[in-house]
């Protein structure tokens, strides 16, 4: 204390310490950030603040809202539930709503599904399918790691319970060609699972889970496979069939022909047939629109209240008298 | 030394040694028969590690309960003796050995996380201990040294380069003990000296030290070259005196000079045969020394010396402490007693007491909340599991040979399993750095803020603020009682000669910090000074008036009593002029600092005193008539009356040359008043004036009278006088008697009034620290009357208040103690304390409800307080002192300032702090929750027993308003915010678990898991704990008011515990809600679908972003370093993902994690919904915080508010005004005469005796000359020592 404290220059701070006896003298020695002086932006959150950051989340967020909305209503989604007919060979009739552009995709859709189960998420064994030497490698697959004494390819549940249902579809008689090329993403099929890889032993079992798989081609180009082994995150979940590569007219009757194979009905799964375009931000789904729209009107709303309440009862910025000891003098 | 013998005691309360009763025997230069008792060796370890031990040995101290058993013994043993201990490391230990538990859980097929997860962070965080260790352990021996560490924060991120400097500090400490342990010594062996290493000295060693050398080990001292035995020893290593002190060897063992002659020196059991054989040679002496175990204490020793079975009792006397060393002395001989660690000065360095923080036990209970809310999230989780598990889901492969955590025939073990997989998923619920970050973050506050700050760094004794412990930082923020000492700390024990008032005329300028303060709140500019006209102005002499110096009295109207009022204050003393007699070189050595002034004051005056025989004192006086000429008179002494307390009085029969005889008398208002003669009622009433004007400036004030004798009157009174002299029972009260016929009809010359002068700035700050709701409570050794005074002088009483006094003074308690029976003055007293607490305690609340009513203080003495103390009485003493503003408690002993501290901190669970500068504060300062000492003084005691220190009084205003509130506010941010990013973090994973049939799913990749905590959210958050600033440090001193908001806890309660815990749930609804419920359908115009692990890298982008971007929100004050680790940590995440995505390893199951990123990237829907979930998270944290400001502001907002446009330029003016009372000295000015004259009630009567310098030192067994005469034979000690 025995000089000013030093102000922000650095000058000021020289004089001061040759002032003092440099010998032995255990002055600290300034830096702004000892003193805690460091240049600091201190943001006061005001009223006018908080009204012009609701202002602009909502400036921003409801035509981003829109845009989303009408992005997921440009979409034509045709869902159909199929499980409940309990046909194994069963037809279904499906009708055009709404113009549909090419490409449609077709997904199939389970219900009370549980991908992402700990004992199934973890029953794969990600070597085995990337690379033909490591076709042993199947201890992390239990139960279905081997079958007659020998390894499965591809192991594991996951790909044991690999989807089996089937679709073809007609339009007025006509064949639709389902395009199932394509279906995975890129970086799965390439990198993940091998092109040497070849399925081996496959739902040899007692039990059969599900599809079987053509053992003479690669898993690399079994893209059903691909496509079910990257698990969902929750138990209702869509996964990509096949694409059309056709445009669908309005009132245009689809048949679907449908091989129901797969099992649902002892856990009372749900199986569902979509069939949907897609816009910029992929298929229909309200969710983010509404939220956008959601939050952009509640801080449109909150920015109106809050001006309102600014204008009828206003609180006078830094007003001594709200200081609690000049409110309750005495007490405390 | 009046206060040293009180340390032993302050050991035991303190941190009780195990000590066995036994006594350790030492037989003198005989190794064999000491090996026996296996004495440790003379080696020491400054170090708590070395190289080798370091890594085995620090991990073990953070893992495991190394002490469990011997802490919590200590912790049952302080809790009953009323001291804190540490548990802090306990509980860090607990959280750590937490983290081991689930890392091996976590190896366990039952987990669904790689051991990974877990040992990661655990390992980071354990390193980063060790390296703040041994960090730490380097830094608290070069911290005083002057090294400073620019930049520490960034160490943090610099692991590496700490790693390396770890190194090269060990090797620097090891080689420092390495360099200390190989030095040599004289050691006596057969018949000669021969050097042998320090660390290989052992216990009963017979060793040389020349001079200037260390002595090696703790030894008794056996002879010296010097005659007498004596040699002088300098302890700067012990307590930071320079001044030599000395030890002196018994007569008994003077002549042990030679090798020779010591080897005479022999410890042997001369009972077996073969001893007597080996010593046929040479005489061998039986000798040994019986002597206390080792233990702490620096000042006292007790042991024998037996010698041919003559025992001679020792004493501290002869003890020389290793760390001291050896000055104007050849050299000594001296036999070791205690080595190496036993040392007392190493085992008191070990003595630093730690304590912990209320916030971190308050923490505690969080982390315990924590656990029990992990735990229910398990129960739940596994109740869902063992319900959900089922053979229809055939999927899952449950129908045969299924291991049993999935077994749906066991469905009980499938709870109990799952309940192990889950505490492995959900452990991040308790933060894992947080105790490391909260460690590094005090640690930086107290070494670089508080340690560094220059406002509390004081140039005069070169004394910088020192934190000795970084535990406490967060408490100084909620101080709520601090006790204080008044001598040396309030007080600089520095007693002038202010004012005076002379036949009825008042003189003196000077204005004191009362009347300073009092001008400054009613608004009365002071002037600057003027300087001095006298300006070889002396210490003790602080007086300035035309009318008076430099021989002007002459011309005064009234200058035959200035005359009589000198030559009074020149000869009424015991004070021994030393050193030349000249005025300039003169030194009195007074037995009080209150005489000394006023025959410095005399000197002043030009009536110098300058020679004292028995019977005679010479004055050299300026001439009365003529200017410049001094004539030396010689006055005879014929009685002396002394003072003590029941006369208050003090009264010198002398003789002038001339054959005048006169008494002169000088004492309290009270009693000279009583004796004077009539007449005279004008003179009387303006003094008594004067002296209330006095009084109420704080100053201490006596009356000085004269009586002139008849020669008759005398003669017969002295005969009296010689009879009570002489006689052998109850001499003193008959003394007391005798003086009473003679001190009467006395006729008032004036009065004088003594500054003792407080610390800068006392005043003002008690004033501020009690506008900020803490309140003082002085505890002190002195009279009533002095700490009464000097609570009027700070402010701490005045008269508007109602003064309860519990005085042991009375008539009725006196004469119950002159007859001397002790049960009946014990009970008697009880009665009397407990008769007045009662009707106090009726009184108080009459006071006290009515809001003008004036305030309470309470006075209390020592005597009174030990019966109050006690368990009957002491609610009610703690009721009532609560009740009072101020409290004074005086001629308290130091057991009874712990006792006092501790019936606060216990009994009204209130944080307390304690700040003194002496050893008698040691207790004291240890008791409360902070200990601050006074440091830049001789003693170190306080010092080393405290938690901070500081080196004025004042800077408690900078340490507690600024550091401990900054720190508070910090503290609690970042707890609040580990709490709430940890939470919201787990409660999305606890959420996904819903929608995996409880199976215990990671929603996470292992390693998002791992590094969430140590990486990606880890430096913003300690950025908060150093740089956050609510408002400047000087708006901070300046509204006193808001540091009750840490006062009463505002920042970490239960309130702001459970909103955080909202939002956090809120948070994490919306993190997994918002991220899985819009990507149900395909979110690519490819129409392909995401996997689970894509979600979750989406969900644990949109949590760092949001987790970093709340805690923007939460800053008070934005620096570049907070944008830098924001932005960093939000940088590091997407440089780690891209990183980890992009690589394909055979390691790990991170092929699902493969181009996560990069599908994720590729597609609108990323961006789209990166920009909705942080925003929407933070909504509801946005509206609280927008409308908590505005319609429930807290009070440091508003400030913030009403001053956000002068934030820079704050700092100018206010300097400015710190500059002006930082140097009260120059501002001191006429404006006293501008001032409403005060009139007080209380004229402030004080007058240090010695006879209560030795109130505690009797206690004590430590002799104190009881008598003034007696001061130069202590001259040499004198220099050394305050009375306390």
């Amino acid at each position: 204390m025995s000089s000013s404290t030093p102000s922000s220059s650095a000058g000021g701070v020289g004089s001061a310490d040759s002032a003092a006896p440099r010998r032995n003298s255990k002055r600290p020695k300034y830096s702004k950030f000892t003193q805690q002086e460091l240049p600091a932006c201190k943001p006061i959150l005001t009223p006018r603040w908080v009204i012009s950051a609701f202002m602009l989340v909502s400036i921003v967020f409801i035509p981003i809202g829109l845009v989303s909305l009408f992005a997921s209503r440009d979409v034509v989604e045709i869902i159909d539930r199929y499980e409940t007919a309990c046909v194994p060979d069963g037809y279904k009739n499906d009708k055009v709503k709404k113009r549909m552009k090419k490409p449609i995709y077709v997904y199939y859709q389970l219900d009370n599904f549980y991908q992402n189960h700990r004992r199934y998420v973890k029953s794969r064994s990600d070597s085995q399918l990337k690379e033909n030497s490591s076709w042993d490698d199947v201890s992390s697959c239990k139960p279905e790691d081997m079958s007659n004494g020998q390894p499965i390819v591809p192991c594991g549940l996951i790909a044991w319970s690999l989807f089996n249902d089937t679709y073809s579809f007609s339009l007025k008689s006509q064949q639709l060609a389902v395009n199932k090329k394509g279906i995975s993403w890129k970086s799965d099929r390439d990198s993940k699972f091998g092109k040497d890889v070849f399925p081996k032993n496959f739902q040899n079992g007692t039990l059969k889970g599900g599809a079987t798989l053509d053992p003479s081609i690669p898993l690399s180009e079994q893209e059903d496979l691909i496509v079910w082994m990257r698990t969902a995150a929750l138990p209702t979940f869509r996964k990509l069939y096949g694409k059309i590569e056709q445009d669908l007219q309005p009132n245009d009757q689809i048949l679907v022909t449908l091989d129901n194979n797969y099992n649902t009905y002892s856990f009372n799964g749900k199986k569902k047939l979509v069939l949907s375009t897609t816009s910029w931000l992929g298929g229909k789904n309200d969710f983010l629109g509404i939220a956008y729209l959601t939050v952009g009107g509640m801080c449109f709303f909150l920015a109106l209240s809050f001006t309102v309440v600014y204008l009828i009862k206003p609180r006078r910025l830094g007003d001594p008298s709200y200081l609690s000891w000049n409110r309750n003098p005495g007490g405390h | 030394m009046s206060g040293w013998g009180t340390s032993s005691r302050t050991v035991t309360l303190g941190r009780v040694q195990p000590q066995s009763p036994a006594l350790r025997t030492i037989y003198c230069n005989h190794r064999e028969a000491n090996f026996a008792h296996r004495y440790k060796g003379n080696s020491i370890s400054t170090t708590k590690y070395n190289v080798f031990t370091f890594l085995p040995k620090g991990l073990y101290e953070q893992v495991i309960l190394l002490e469990f058993y011997r802490t919590e013994t200590g912790i049952w043993l302080c809790d009953s003796l009323g001291i804190s201990y540490d548990n802090f490391l306990l509980f860090r230990r607990v959280a750590n050995l937490y983290f081991l538990m689930v890392s091996i859980l976590s190896a366990t097929p039952y987990s669904p996380v790689h051991p990974i997860t877990n040992m990661v962070p655990l390992s980071l965080v354990l390193l980063f201990s060790l390296i703040k260790e041994a960090f730490e352990d380097w830094v608290s021996i070069t911290l005083h040294a002057y090294c400073s560490i620019p930049f520490l924060p960034l160490a943090c991120a610099l692991i590496d380069f700490l790693i390396l400097s770890l190194f090269l500090v060990w090797e620097q400490r090891f080689q420092n003990d390495m360099t200390i342990n190989n030095t040599l010594v004289d050691v006596l062996q057969a018949q000669g000296w021969e050097s042998l290493q320090w660390k290989k000295l052992q216990v009963g060693d017979i060793i040389r030290v020349k001079q200037d050398g260390f002595f090696p080990a703790d030894l008794l001292l056996l002879a010296s070259t010097n005659v007498d035995g004596v040699c002088y020893i300098e302890t700067a290593n012990l307590d930071g005196e320079t001044n030599l002190k000395i030890r002196k060897a018994l007569e008994r063992t003077w002549d042990y000079v030679t090798p020779e002659k010591a080897c005479e020196f022999k410890g042997l059991q001369c009972y077996s045969a073969e001893c007597i054989n080996s010593s046929t040679k040479i005489v061998v002496k039986v000798c040994e020394v019986q002597c206390e175990q080792p233990n702490n204490s620096l000042y006292t020793f007790t042991g024998n010396l037996v010698v041919d079975n003559q025992t001679m009792p020792l004493s501290p006397n002869q003890i020389l402490l290793r760390g001291c060393s050896l000055k104007n002395t050849d050299y000594i001989v001296g036999t070791v007693i205690f080595t190496g660690h036993e040392t007392k000065v190493m085992m008191n360095s070990m003595n630093v007491p730690s304590k912990r923080s209320t916030l971190e036990r308050k923490l505690d209970k969080l982390i315990l909340a924590l656990f029990s809310t992990l735990f229910s999230m398990c129960l739940l989780g596994a109740i869902g599991s063992g319900i959900f598990i089922d053979r229809k889901y055939y999927y899952l492969g449950l129908s045969q040979s299924v291991e049993d955590q999935f077994n749906p025939s066991k469905r009980f073990l499938v709870i109990i399993l799952t309940m192990l997989t889950l505490l492995t998923l959900y452990s991040t619920i308790i933060p894992i750095s947080l105790y490391v970050s909260i460690e590094t973050i005090k640690f930086i506050q107290s070494s670089q803020f508080i340690n560094k700050d220059l406002n509390m760094y004081h140039a005069e004794s070169n004394t910088p603020a020192s934190a000795r412990t970084s535990n406490l930082n967060e408490e100084l923020g909620q101080v709520e009682y601090i006790f204080s000492d008044k001598t040396g700390t309030l007080t600089r024990n520095l007693m002038e000669f202010f004012k005076c008032s002379i036949g009825g005329e008042m003189y003196g300028t000077g204005m004191t910090e009362i009347e300073m303060g009092v001008a400054e709140r009613k608004g009365i500019k002071v002037q600057e000074a003027k300087t001095s006209t006298n300006s070889l102005r002396e210490k003790g002499f602080n007086f300035d008036d035309v009318r008076l110096m430099q021989g002007a009295w002459r011309h005064e109207p009234n200058h035959d009593a200035c005359k009589e009022y000198f030559r009074c204050l020149a000869i009424c003393h015991t004070v021994l002029p030393e050193g030349e007699e000249t005025p300039e070189k003169i030194r009195y050595q007074a037995a009080s600092p209150d005489e000394a002034a006023l025959v410095l004051a005399a000197k002043n005056f030009g009536f110098f005193f300058y020679r004292r025989t028995p019977t005679m004192i010479y004055v050299r006086e300026s001439h009365v008539e003529k200017m410049g000429k001094t004539q030396d008179v010689s006055y005879e002494i014929l009685n002396v009356l002394e003072f003590n307390s029941t006369r208050k009085r003090q009264s010198v029969v002398c003789r002038y040359p001339d054959g005048r005889l006169v008494l002169y008398c000088k004492g309290a208002d009270t009693v000279i008043y009583e004796r004077l003669g009539a007449g005279n009622d004008d003179l009387n009433k303006v003094t008594r004036v004067h002296l209330e004007q006095f009084g109420s400036a704080g100053l201490r004030t006596l009356c000085l009278a004269y009586r002139d004798l008849a020669p008759d009157l005398y003669e017969s009174w002295n005969e009296k006088f010689i009879t009570a002299k002489s006689s052998l029972r109850d001499r003193e009260k008959r003394l007391d008697e005798v003086a009473e016929l003679i001190e009467k009809e006395l006729i008032l010359i004036g009065a004088t009034a003594i500054e003792d002068k407080l610390q800068e700035g006392v005043p003002n700050c008690i004033q501020t620290l009690s506008r900020a709701g803490i309140k003082i409570w002085v505890l002190t050794g002195d009279k009533i009357e002095t700490a009464i005074n000097i609570a009027y002088a700070c402010n701490l009483l005045n008269n508007e208040m109602k003064q309860f006094i519990i005085s042991s003074e009375t008539d009725a308690i006196r004469e119950v103690e002159e007859r001397g029976d002790q049960t009946e003055i014990a009970r008697f007293m009880k009665e009397e304390v407990k008769k007045q607490l009662k009707q106090f305690l009726d009184e108080a609340p009459q006071y006290f409800c009515s809001p003008s009513g004036p305030k309470l203080a309470l006075v209390i003495d020592g005597k009174c307080l030990m019966y109050a103390l006690e368990p009957s009485l002491r609610i009610m003493l703690l009721t009532l002192s609560l009740n009072c503003s101020s409290v004074v408690c005086c001629r308290v002993s130091p057991l009874q300032k712990a006792q006092v501290t501790s019936l606060v901190k216990k009994g009204a669970r209130k944080i307390t702090l304690s700040i003194g500068d002496g050893a008698n504060d040691v207790s004291m300062i240890q008791a409360a929750h902070i200990g601050i000492g006074i440091s830049g003084l001789e003693g170190m005691q306080a010092v080393m027993a405290s938690d901070f220190a500081i080196a004025q009084f004042r800077f408690l205003e900078d340490l507690l308003l600024v550091h401990g509130r900054w720190s508070y506010i910090r503290l609690c941010k970042v707890v609040m915010y580990f709490f709430y990013k940890n939470l919201a973090f787990t409660l999305t994973q606890f959420w996904f678990t819903f929608g995996t049939g409880f199976s215990g799913q990671r929603f996470y990749d292992d390693w998002f898991q791992s590094l969430y905590n140590v990486i990606f959210t880890a430096l913003p958050v300690v950025i908060v704990g150093l740089f956050d600033q609510d408002i400047s440090s000087s708006l901070s001193k300046k509204y006193p008011e808001l540091y009750k908001e840490g006062v009463r806890n505002m920042f970490f309660n239960r309130r702001i515990v459970a909103i955080w815990a909202c939002f956090a749930v809120y948070q994490s609804l919306v993190f997994f809600y918002f991220v899985s419920l819009s990507s149900s359908t395909s979110r690519d115009s490819d129409g392909k679908m995401f996997g689970l692990w894509d979600v979750s890298t989406m969900a644990f982008t949109c949590v760092v972003v949001t987790v970093n971007l709340r805690l923007l929100m939460m800053c008070n004050s934005i620096t570049r370093w907070h944008y830098i680790s924001v932005g960093g940590s939000i940088i590091v995440w997407f440089v780690f993902i891209f990183v980890y995505s992009g690589i394909m390893t055979r390691f790990d199951r991170n092929d699902n994690m493969f181009w996560v990123i990069y599908v994720l990237m590729s597609t609108s829907y990323f961006y789209v919904t990166l920009l909705l979930v942080p925003v929407a998270a933070l909504l509801g944290d946005f509206l609280y915080l927008g409308v908590q400001r505005w319609f429930f502001p807290y009070d440091y907002q508003i400030v913030q508010e009403s001053h956000k446009d002068d934030a820079d330029s704050i700092n100018t003016p206010d300097s400015q005004e710190t500059k002006e009372h930082l140097t009260p000295d120059e501002a001191r000015s006429n404006a006293i005469s501008q001032l409403p004259k005060e009139v007080s009630k209380h004229s402030g009567f004080a007058f240090d005796s010695p006879g209560y310098e030795s109130f505690f030192a009797t206690q004590f067994g430590k002799y104190v000359p009881p008598k003034a005469w007696d001061v130069a034979r202590r001259a040499s000690m004198k220099s050394k020592s305050k009375p306390k």
